[in-house]
C-alpha cells in the first residue's frame, strides 16, 4: 500500500520536475556538457558514436528521474555527510556531502558556495555508507507491529493492528491468557504513579522509575524526543544509553583527566606529527570514521608528514603503513602507559614550562588554553577527613571572599610558602612539605605531580615491561620518540584502551601522556571536539520545557552517578554490621554513565528495584554485550521483565524474547537529527532528514510506524504532558502541537538555523529542497520566513563552520581549560563493595573481577585471551544485511598467531572450539593464522555469528504482510532464512561472567566498564 | 554554469581527472586524444573497501563478482609481520591479450585506452576470461553469461564524473585523469619514477599503474 502511494508521489514529482531549475540542478552533468563545446567533440562524441552495447546500460536499467538529498549517514555513528541519489522513489546511490568536513579532510566546499556548483564535486564516503541500501531494503525488515504468540524466545509472532499495540502497551492486562499465561501484565499507564518504587528506600524514586527505556544506536534528534517521553513526560530516570559497550573505558581516562568536562579526545589527524594509537582501530572503525580519520592518516603517512605507532594486541590494518607496532597484552595498556610516564619523568622529558604554569593566565602566556594542575598541593593525611583533597586558601587563612577561599594552593619558589594558584606564572612542580592548617591540624601536602611521580615509581620499567609484554627498550624508544615531538605528538586512544575492569586508570595514564608533553588542546596535539554549531532546543521554539513537565529523580537502576553511602541499603547495613559494605551490587559515583550492562544486570537482579516495563530501542544486548548470552535468561523471565517492548527494524537475538516488536524506519526514511562531531577540533551541526518515504505501514493519521509515532500515540492515549495540541511555545507565546515527528524536528531545525543566523536560501536552493527532499512536504508546519533559511541549511546537509576558525594560533578555542594529574572527586569516591577509597591519580592494576583477584590468575588454565574488533565494512550488530559486505567478507574467523597454531596443531581454515570458564559449551569457528597478532591472543571481529536477523527460521502469522521481502522470504507462516547471515561466530557468546556477582556479565566496580579484553579460553580442535 | 567550471579548475584533490576547458583546449590544439589512466598509490590505500562497495553498488555486478577488488596480502613465514592492500581491476592493458582471443570482436579497445565489451556481440564463450592474466574478467549469469570487467565507469565519464572507485577513495590512493592533459597531483604522480604496471612480466604498458608500497617495495 505504501509502495503504491510512494510511486504515485514520485510520478507526480516526475511531472512537476520538468521545471527549469530542476533540470539545471540535477541533470547538471549533461547540461554542463552542453556548455563545453570542446568536450563534446572529444569524449562525448566517442560515446555518441558508440554503436556497441555496454554492460553498464543493462546493469543499471533505464534511468529514471532522479532526486538528490544531502543528509547524514547512520551506517555507523561516525556522522559523515551523504549525498543520496533516489530514482523512482528508490535509494540508488550514496556519495559524500561536498560541504561536510568529514568527507573532505576538513577542507570541504566553502559554505557560501551555491548548491548548484557544489553538487558535481566528487565527494567520498566509506563503504558502509555505500552499502546502506542493504539495510534499507532488507527483505527481513518488519513493517507491521508484532505480538508474541508463543512463549518468550520461542520465535512465534503475529502482526497486530497499531491501535491494539498502543492500547495493550498503555493499559496492560491479561494480555497473554490465550497462551496460558494467567499473569497480569503491567501497562505503561500503571507506572505513571508517584508512589515510591521501594517503600523502605525513598532515594530510589517513584514507581515511574520501573519504566526502563534502553537505547542502542541513538543520536541527537531522536534522543531529544525519547528523553521528552521517558524523563519529562513519564518521569522515569531510566533512559539509558550504551556508552559502556560503546567504549566507556578510554572515556573514563579522559573523564578523570578533564574533571568530567570531556571524555572524547584524539590526536589531530590533520596536523599532528606523531600519533600513538592505543586500541583505536583507525583504518577500520573509529569515530570519526575511516574516510575521515583513517584516510587522513594514510595520506599524511604516505606523504611523509606523520609517524604512527600502533599499540594493540592485533597489528590491525593500519600496520600496513604504521612505523611501529607494540603488541601489548590485552588489558595492559595502563602498564605500558605507566612505563612511558616513568621514562618521561625519569628523563626529564616532560614539558616542564607547561606543567609549572599553575593557572589559566600563566598557561595563556606560553600559548596554552588548557593548564594542568601539576603544581597544585594535595593533602596527604591518611587518617584525616581531608586526606587526598586539595589544599585551599581557606585551609590556611580565610580571606573573606568565598571565591578566593576556594583557591587551590601552590608552592611559591621565591617565598617558599603556599600561595594561591592564580598568583604566580610558575610554581614548584615537585615538593612535599608540612603545613599547619587554620584549625591547628598539621598535615603533609604534596604537589599533584609529586603524587603522580610516586604512583609511577611503584614499579620499575622492567616490571611494567613484564605486565604489558613489551620489552623495556621498546617502551623507552616509544616514550623518547613521543616526547621528542613535544606538543605535536598525541595519543589516539579508543575502545581498546581501557575497555576492561580497572580501565579508568589505564586510560587515565594514557591520557596523561598528552598532559606531560603539553599537547592537550593544542592545535597539533590531543584535542576534544568543537561540539555543536548552535543550540537546537531554544531560540524560536521552546523544545525543552512545557507545562506539566516532570523532573525525573531517584536512583537509576544501573546506579550510575549515585553515591552508595547515601542509600537506605548502606544505612541499614551500617546499623546491622557497622560498615555498610558490601552493597548487593556495585554503585558508581564516579562514572561517565550510559551503563547499559549494569542496567541489564540490575534488571536481572531486580536491584535496587524491579523493572516493570522494558523498552529497547535499536538495541540488541544479547548479541552486542560481552556475555550477553546471559540475558536470554533475563529476557525470557516474565517476573524479571513483565512487559518487554522492542522498537527495531528486524527480529534479532534480543527481541526474539519481546512481547511486542514495533517496526521502525531506517535512517534513510527517518531518524531526523541534528548531529555533532566527535572529531578533534571539528564543530558542526549536520542535519539529517529523510531520503525516501517510509517503508513501514501507517497509522490512521497517516504517520509511519516508527519510534516517534509510537511514542506520540502512547503519550496521546495516556494524556501525557508535552505531547498533543498546544505543547510547543514560540517566542511570542503562541502554542503549537506535537502530533507527529515533524512537529518537533522541524522546529528544532528552525532553532538551529535561527541561532546560526543563516540567510534565506536562494530561490534555486529553496526550489532544490522543495523538489528533492521528502521533508519539504511538511514545510507548511513552518511560516515561510522560517522555511527559507532552513532550506539554506537543508540544501547543504547542515551547518559547517570552518575547521580553521576553531583555533587561535596554536590554541584550540573550544577545548577544556584544566587538566588534572590528581582528581579530587575520584579520590573521594569509595568502592561500594569494600568501602576502600579510590586513587586520585594513576596506578597500575591488572583487570580483576568483583573480588579484586586478577582474571589472568583466576583463569590461568585457559591459555588464550580473546580480543575483538570491528571491520571496515560493518557496524556492530546491524549490518549483516549489507550486501557487498557479505560478499567481500562472507564470514569472520578466529585469528590466531601462526606459532600458536603450529603448537596446537591447527591449520589455517581449521575448525576449533573455544571454551571459557563461564561458557563450557563454548563456541566454534574457523581459524585464520597470521603473524599480525600477539601470541597467546585470539582476535575475533564482531558482526557475524547471528542467530536471528534473517539467519534462522521464525514463525510469523501472515508473514507476507509483515516482512519487506513479502513472499520472497515467507513460506506459509515461516520465514525462509538466508544461511549467509548465520555464518561465523560471535565472541560475546563465550565471554567471562562474574561468578561472584550473580553470574552476570563482568563489569568494572568503579565506573561500570564492561569487559571486552579479559576472556580467556581453551582452544580445542573440532 | 560558470560556477561549475570555476570549481573544476580549482579543485585539485579529487577531481584530478576532470579536464578543465583550458586543458581540453590544449589537448585539442596538440591534436591529442584523451587517454584515461589510473594511478594506484599503495602507500595511501588503507584497505577500507569503499571503492569496492561503491563500484558494486553502482554496477550491480552479479553476486560474488567484482569489477574491482582489494587483495589482502599477508606475509606469514618471515619474522616481520607484513600486510599489504592492493586494489586490483582490469589494467586496461595497451596490448590486451583478452582482445586478441575474442572470436566475435566483442571486446576491443577504445581510442581512449579503455578496453570494453559489446554485449550485443558477446556469446559468453569465456576465452577472454581465460586469457586475462589478472583474473579481471568474469561471466555474468544474471545477464546471459556475458563477460564483464571494469571499464573505468565509461557511463560516468560520459557525464563528466570520475569513476565510482576514484570518487569513493578518501585518502587519494586512486588518482585518475587524462595523461594527455594531466595536471595537479595526478600529473606529479605520472612523473613518479617508481610508478610501474602491476606485473611487468605480463604487461608492458597499461592504463592502470601503481606506486609500490614503500615499506615492502611490493605490488604482489
Amino acid at each position: 500500500m505504501n509502495n503504491k502511494s510512494e510511486t504515485t508521489a514520485e510520478q507526480k514529482k516526475a511531472k512537476k520536475d520538468v521545471s527549469l531549475s530542476r533540470r539545471e540542478l540535477l541533470i547538471g552533468a549533461a547540461a554542463t556538457a552542453a556548455t563545453f563545446s570542446l568536450s563534446q567533440s572529444t569524449e562525448a562524441s566517442e560515446s555518441k558514436q558508440q554503436n556497441w552495447l555496454s554492460p553498464r546500460s543493462l546493469q543499471q536499467g533505464d534511468k529514471k528521474q532522479a532526486r538528490t538529498i544531502l543528509s547524514v549517514c547512520l551506517s555507523c555513528n561516525s556522522r559523515c555527510g551523504v549525498k543520496a541519489t533516489v530514482e523512482g522513489g528508490v535509494l540508488k546511490e550514496i556519495s559524500g556531502n561536498p560541504y561536510h568536513p568529514y568527507n573532505h579532510m576538513v577542507t570541504p566546499e566553502e559554505y557560501s558556495t551555491p548548491i548548484e556548483q557544489a553538487l558535481s564535486k566528487p565527494s567520498p564516503v566509506c563503504g558502509k555508507a555505500h552499502d546502506c541500501t542493504g539495510s534499507v531494503y532488507d527483505p527481513y525488515r518488519i513493517t507491521q507491529p508484532l505480538k508474541r504468540c508463543g512463549s518468550r524466545g520461542e520465535g512465534k509472532f503475529e502482526p497486530i493492528n497499531w491501535d491494539q499495540l498502543i492500547q495493550e502497551v498503555c493499559e496492560g492486562g491479561k494480555l497473554f491468557t490465550h497462551l496460558g499465561e494467567k499473569r497480569h501484565v503491567p501497562g505503561l499507564a500503571e507506572l505513571a504513579s508517584d508512589e515510591p518504587v521501594a517503600a523502605d528506600a525513598p532515594e530510589l524514586g517513584s514507581v515511574r522509575n520501573s519504566f526502563v527505556f534502553m537505547t542502542g544506536r541513538l543520536q541527537t534528534g531522536r534522543k531529544a524526543i525519547i528523553n521528552r517521553f521517558v524523563k519529562d513526560a513519564m518521569g522515569s530516570i531510566n533512559r539509558v544509553g550504551h556508552t559502556d559497550i560503546c567504549g566507556i573505558g578510554f572515556r573514563m581516562g579522559n573523564f578523570a583527566m578533564s574533571e568530567k568536562k570531556q571524555w572524547e579526545f584524539k590526536a589531530n589527524p590533520w596536523e599532528s606529527e606523531y600519533i600513538l594509537v592505543f586500541g583505536a582501530n583507525i583504518y577500520e572503525a573509529l569515530q570519526p570514521g575511516i574516510n575521515t580519520y583513517g584516510a587522513a592518516i594514510a595520506k599524511r603517512l604516505a606523504d611523509g608528514k606523520l609517524q604512527v605507532v600502533i599499540v594493540d594486541p592485533r597489528a590491525q590494518n593500519a600496520s600496513v603503513h604504521a612505523n611501529d607496532w607494540l603488541p601489548v597484552k590485552p588489558g595492559q595498556d595502563g602498564a605500558l602507559a605507566m612505563g612511558m610516564l616513568r621514562w618521561i619523568i625519569d628523563n626529564n622529558a616532560f614539558n616542564r614550562e607547561y606543567l609549572e604554569a599553575p593557572c589559566p593566565s600563566a598557561a595563556e602566556k606560553i600559548d596554552h588554553c588548557c593548564y594542568a594542575n601539576a603544581t597544585h598541593l594535595v593533602i596527604v593525611a591518611p587518617d584525616s577527613e581531608r586526606h587526598h583533597t586539595f589544599l585551599r586558601q581557606k585551609d590556611i587563612a580565610s580571606t573573606g571572599s568565598k571565591n578566593k577561599d576556594e583557591c587551590y594552593m601552590v608552592f611559591d619558589p621565591v617565598t617558599k610558602q603556599p600561595v594561591p594558584f592564580d598568583s604566580l606564572d610558575s610554581a614548584v612542580l615537585e615538593r612535599e612539605l608540612s603545613v599547619t592548617l587554620r584549625d591547628g591540624e598539621k598535615v603533609l601536602v604534596k604537589t599533584s605531580f609529586q603524587l603522580l611521580r610516586e604512583a609511577v615509581m611503584v614499579n620499575t620499567m622492567e616490571e611494567y615491561a613484564g605486565f604489558c609484554g613489551i620489552p623495556a627498550e621498546k617502551i623507552t624508544r616509544t616514550a623518547r620518540a613521543f616526547s621528542s615531538h613535544g606538543t605535536k605528538a598525541a595519543v589516539c586512544q579508543y575502545h581498546g584502551a581501557g575497555n576492561y575492569p580497572g580501565g579508568t586508570y589505564a586510560a587515565y595514564a594514557v591520557s596523561l601522556l598528552n598532559v606531560m608533553t603539553g599537547s592537550i588542546e593544542v592545535r597539533s596535539g590531543y584535542l576534544s571536539s568543537g561540539g555543536k554549531a548552535v543550540a537546537w532546543n531554544k531560540g524560536v521554539y521552546d523544545l525543552k520545557t512545557f507545562p506539566g513537565r516532570r523532573k525525573a529523580s531517584g536512583t537509576p537502576i544501573s546506579r550510575a552517578k549515585t553515591v552508595y553511602e547515601k542509600s537506605s541499603e548502606y544505612q541499614f547495613k551500617k546499623e546491622q554490621t557497622g560498615t555498610g559494605y558490601p552493597a548487593q551490587r556495585p554503585w558508581f559515583s564516579f562514572t561517565k554513565g550510559g551503563l547499559s550492562v549494569e542496567t541489564m544486570n540490575g534488571i536481572d537482579a531486580a536491584y535496587p528495584y524491579q523493572c516493570k516495563v522494558l523498552f529497547h530501542y535499536f538495541y540488541n544486548p544479547v548479541y552486542s554485550t560481552p556475555g550477553g548470552y546471559r540475558y536470554k535468561k533475563t529476557l525470557a523471565d516474565t517476573q524479571r521483565v513483565p512487559l518487554y517492548v522492542s522498537i527495531d527494524t528486524t527480529v534479532n537475538e534480543s527481541n526474539i524474547f519481546a512481547d511486542y516488536i514495533v517496526p521502525d524506519v531506517t535512517w534513510a526514511e527517518g531518524h531526523y537529527g541534528w548531529i555533532h562531531p566527535h572529531a578533534p577540533a571539528c564543530r558542526f551541526t549536520a542535519l539529517r532528514t529523510p531520503i525516501i518515504e517510509p517503508l513501514t505501514g501507517r497509522n490512521k493519521e497517516g504517520n509511519p510506524f516508527c519510534l516517534e509515532t509510537f511514542l506520540i500515540d502512547l503519550a496521546l492515549r495516556m494524556n501525557l504532558a508535552g505531547f498533543g495540541e498546544n505543547v510547543i511555545k514560540d517566542n511570542s507565546g503562541k502554542l503549537y502541537p506535537l502530533l507527529k515527528a515533524e512537529d518537533f524536528y522541524l522546529r528544532g531545525f528552525v532553532n538551529i538555523v535561527a541561532n546560526a543566523k543563516l540567510p534565506d536560501a536562494s530561490i534555486s536552493e529553496q526550489q532544490f529542497v522543495e523538489d528533492n527532499y521528502p521533508v519539504a512536504k511538511f514545510k507548511n508546519i513552518l511560516p515561510e520566513a522560517q522555511w527559507k533559511p532552513l532550506c539554506h541549511a537543508l540544501a547543504r546537509g547542515g551547518i559547517f563552520p570552518p575547521y580553521q576558525d576553531q583555533f587561535l594560533g596554536e590554541r584550540f578555542n573550544r577545548g577544556i581549560k584544566r587538566a588534572v594529574l590528581f582528581n579530587e572527586e575520584m579520590a573521594a569516591a569509595r568502592n561500594s563493595l569494600t568501602g576502600q577509597r579510590y586513587s586520585g591519580t594513576v596506578f597500575y592494576q591488572p583487570p580483576a573481577d568483583s573480588t579484586g583477584e586478577a582474571l589472568e590468575v583466576q583463569d590461568r588454565d585457559f591459555p588464550f585471551q580473546i580480543v575483538t574488533h570491528k571491520m571496515n565494512v560493518h557496524t556492530q550488530s546491524r549490518t549483516i544485511n549489507h550486501r557487498a559486505a557479505l560478499e567481500i567478507f562472507p564470514e569472520n574467523h578466529i585469528v590466531m598467531h601462526l606459532d600458536d597454531a603450529r603448537t596446537i596443531g591447527i591449520k589455517d581454515g581449521g575448525q576449533v572450539q573455544l571454551i571459557s570458564r563461564s561458557m563450557p559449551q563454548g563456541i566454534t569457528g574457523k581459524v585464520r593464522t597470521t603473524k599480525n597478532i600477539r601470541t597467546g591472543c585470539l582476535a575475533i571481529s564482531f558482526h557475524y555469528g547471528h542467530i536471528y536477523h534473517g539467519a534462522s527460521q521464525i514463525e510469523v502469522r501472515n508473514g507476507e504482510s509483515v516482512f519487506l521481502g513479502g513472499s520472497k522470504v515467507i513460506s506459509g507462516n515461516f520465514l525462509i532464512p538466508d544461511p549467509r547471515r548465520g555464518k561465523g561466530l560471535n565472541s560475546n557468546d563465550v565471554s567471562r561472567l562474574d561468578h561472584h556477582l550473580d553470574n552476570l556479565p563482568l563489569i568494572d566496580i568503579q565506573a561500570g566498564i564492561p569487559d571486552f579484553s579479559s576472556t580467556r579460553v581453551r582452544v580445542i580442535p573440532a | 554554469m560558470k560556477g561549475r567550471r570555476g570549481f573544476l579548475a580549482g579543485s585539485s584533490v579529487l577531481a584530478l581527472g576532470l579536464m578543465s576547458r583550458k586543458s581540453l583546449l590544449a589537448a585539442q590544439k596538440q591534436n591529442k586524444t584523451v587517454r584515461w589512466a589510473m594511478i594506484i598509490n599503495l602507500n595511501r590505500c588503507l584497505g577500507c573497501q569503499s571503492c569496492v562497495v561503491a563500484c558494486k553498488n553502482r554496477h550491480h555486478t552479479t553476486r560474488d563478482q567484482f569489477l574491482t577488488k582489494i587483495l589482502i596480502r599477508e606475509k606469514k613465514h618471515d619474522s616481520d609481520p607484513e600486510l599489504l592492500f592492493v586494489p586490483v581491476q582490469c589494467n586496461q592493458c595497451e596490448n590486451p591479450p583478452c582482445v586478441a582471443v575474442c572470436p566475435n570482436k566483442a571486446t576491443f579497445q577504445l581510442n581512449n585506452g579503455v578496453v570494453v565489451n559489446d554485449w550485443s556481440k558477446c556469446n559468453g564463450c569465456g576465452k577472454c576470461v581465460e586469457a586475462c592474466p589478472y583474473d579481471a574478467r568474469f561471466l555474468d549469469p544474471s545477464h546471459g553469461n556475458k563477460v564483464d570487467k571494469c571499464d573505468f565507469c565509461m557511463d560516468r565519464l560520459a557525464e563528466k564524473n570520475i569513476p565510482s572507485c576514484v570518487e569513493a577513495c578518501s585518502s587519494g590512493a586512486r588518482l585518475f585523469g587524462n595523461i594527455n592533459a594531466a595536471k595537479g597531483e595526478f600529473a606529479g604522480m605520472l612523473r613518479n619514477s617508481r610508478r610501474t604496471v602491476r606485473d611487468p612480466r605480463q604487461t608492458k604498458k597499461a592504463a592502470v599503474t601503481y606506486i609500490p608500497h614503500v615499506k615492502t617495495g611490493k605490488i604482489p
